[in-house]
């Protein structure tokens, strides 16, 4: 059956943007009840007394089953999501990414220096080096067709660290945004993330999502507006709009994660 | 008695301490950079050395070589980029980015780069790397864009950090400054750090005050200095008392000291 649409289908941006006039008001109110609902949490969880080394949690601690995480959590795999990342860098300054494996190659390296993810992709065989230039570059045409024209005037700001300290150091929040636009000191919310992933949407995908918000809430005290992620291995996009239930839940799924790890502990 | 402000990330947060700054500002005198100058030359040194608040937040711990990348490159475009539109209004934090790196590139194509510079790191990099540095640049500009868009009183992006050569005690100091804010005849330091503050960050904060000081002709201290960590939503300050500019002169000299004794160790 062939389906005609009305209107093209929206890109990535235009879900993040959505529209204009019916923005809310930017939350300011939200962080301190929420940073108080995780001390107390953590509190029982932990009681006073100052560990040795803290508890961190990452986006990755939302993760969902380990057959997931075995099969995403590979070096490839994780050499494909770093090159990704790069290349959605570039994008964001406005470079037409036509050869994105060497690209995004050189700019990691030129970031990064030699480590041990930029040692394993030199010593790869020709036929796996083959295998993730094809990865790399079937993914960045995913995201290239999907991303849609980022003005420079929304502020892209890409690979953006946030690192939140809890209950006296003991438990630290650590996490990194793929893509942020939208600004912080309007009146109205403007801030969306997107986080962009080399592996299909999962059950975890959720909470990963809630948790962008919940951190980026914590560091800048304002609420963002949205909260995105976008597959390049299956060209899904989720994008969850950012309130008080959203962020509540986003504080919960920490204090389930930290119980989960002291539990194993 | 020295004090150090903690206070978390969020709006006014910068209005409320620049507005709560003391008043007078502090001088460093002729007799204070004397004997400044004699406790750095009892520190032998072979090598000239460079002390900043860095060293002193890791106790004299030597740094590894520094290189250019694009995490490196990026306070020095992000912040001339954020001075281009405080200039030309209409330009985006964007293009003042690019306008800069290109300035820079043509400043090496011209052959006013020396080696080892900026100009010339960009100049030998490809686009992609040129992508890069672009895109933390954004980040950086953007970042201390934000913050400082609501500070109500006048304020300039610093035309370079504060350096001080030590009279004849081989050593130069060099303190971090992004933005000035100019309230009366007093000034407020702003300083951006990515991370978050650790335990010595008040330390690194009286470093920065202090170097600061040391680099005006008049001696002139600033009455507060802030720390601004976006990344970890954190503001720390310290107030340019004139024990917390002791306190800070004191920390450079020991740190002298313990790179001192880490670089005989070595060589031992």
């Amino acid at each position: 059956m062939t389906s005609l649409l009305d209107a093209p289908p929206l890109n990535v941006m235009d879900v993040l943007r959505g529209e204009r006039t019916t923005r809310p008001v930017a939350n300011a109110t939200a962080a301190p009840g929420l940073r108080a609902l995780l001390e107390d949490g953590i509190f029982e969880l932990f009681g006073s007394a100052l560990r040795d080394e803290p508890v961190t949690v990452r986006a990755s601690s939302f993760r969902a089953a380990p057959f997931v995480s075995e099969l995403c959590g590979s070096t490839l795999a994780q050499v494909r999501g770093i090159l990704i990342t790069q290349a959605l860098r570039l994008m964001s300054v406005g470079l037409d990414v036509g050869d994105a494996f060497h690209e995004a190659l050189l700019a990691w390296r030129a970031d990064v220096g030699a480590n041990e993810l930029t040692n394993f992709v030199d010593h790869l065989d020709a036929g796996d080096r083959a295998r993730l230039v094809t990865d790399v570059t079937a993914h960045c045409v995913t995201l290239k067709r999907s991303l849609g024209p980022l003005s420079n005037r929304w502020l892209p700001r890409t690979s953006l660290r946030a690192y939140q300290r809890l209950a006296g150091g003991n438990v630290v929040l650590r996490d990194v945004v793929d893509l942020m636009v939208g600004t912080t000191t309007s009146d109205v919310a403007s801030v969306a993330l997107l986080d962009v992933t080399t592996s299909p949407l999962g059950e975890g995908g959720e909470r990963v999502m809630r948790y962008h918000a919940l951190v980026q809430t914590l560091r800048t005290s304002i609420a963002p507006l949205r909260t995105s992620m976008f597959s390049t291995a299956t060209g899904e996009l989720w994008s969850l709009d950012v309130d008080d239930e959203l962020l509540t839940r986003a504080a919960l799924d920490v204090l389930d994660v930290l119980t989960r790890l002291v539990v194993v502990a | 008695m020295s004090a150090l402000t903690h206070r978390r990330y969020s709006r006014n947060v910068l209005n409320r301490l620049i507005n709560e700054a003391p008043g007078d500002p502090h001088a460093l005198t002729d007799d204070h950079r004397r004997s400044l100058s004699a406790r750095f030359r009892g520190v032998a040194s072979a090598d000239h050395r460079r002390l900043d608040a860095w060293m002193v937040e890791r106790a004299g711990e030597p740094m590894g070589a520094f290189r250019w990348s694009p995490t490196t490159a990026k306070r020095v475009v992000g912040n001339a980029a954020l001075r281009r539109t405080l200039n030309d209004p209409t330009l985006t934090r964007f293009d003042a980015v690019d306008i800069e790196v290109t300035d820079q590139l043509l400043r090496a194509a011209s052959g006013y780069a020396r080696a080892g510079s900026l100009a010339s790191y960009l100049a030998q990099a490809s686009p992609s790397v040129l992508g890069l540095v672009s895109a933390e640049a954004a980040n950086w500009a953007t970042q201390l864009g934000e913050a400082v868009e609501g500070i109500d009183a006048p304020w300039s992006v610093a035309m370079s950090d504060a350096y001080y050569d030590v009279a004849r005690a081989r050593t130069t100091l060099r303190g971090r400054r992004d933005v000035i804010v100019t309230r009366g005849l007093s000034r407020i330091l702003l300083r951006v750090r990515a991370g978050a503050p650790g335990k010595s960050a008040g330390p690194g904060l009286r470093a920065d005050l202090t170097i600061d000081a040391l680099a005006e002709p008049t001696g002139l201290a600033a009455t507060r200095v802030i720390g601004l960590w976006p990344e970890a939503g954190v503001v720390l300050s310290v107030d340019g008392t004139m024990e917390d500019l002791r306190s800070g002169a004191r920390d450079l000299v020991r740190t002298a000291v313990a790179h001192q004794r880490q670089r005989l160790a070595r060589a031992a």
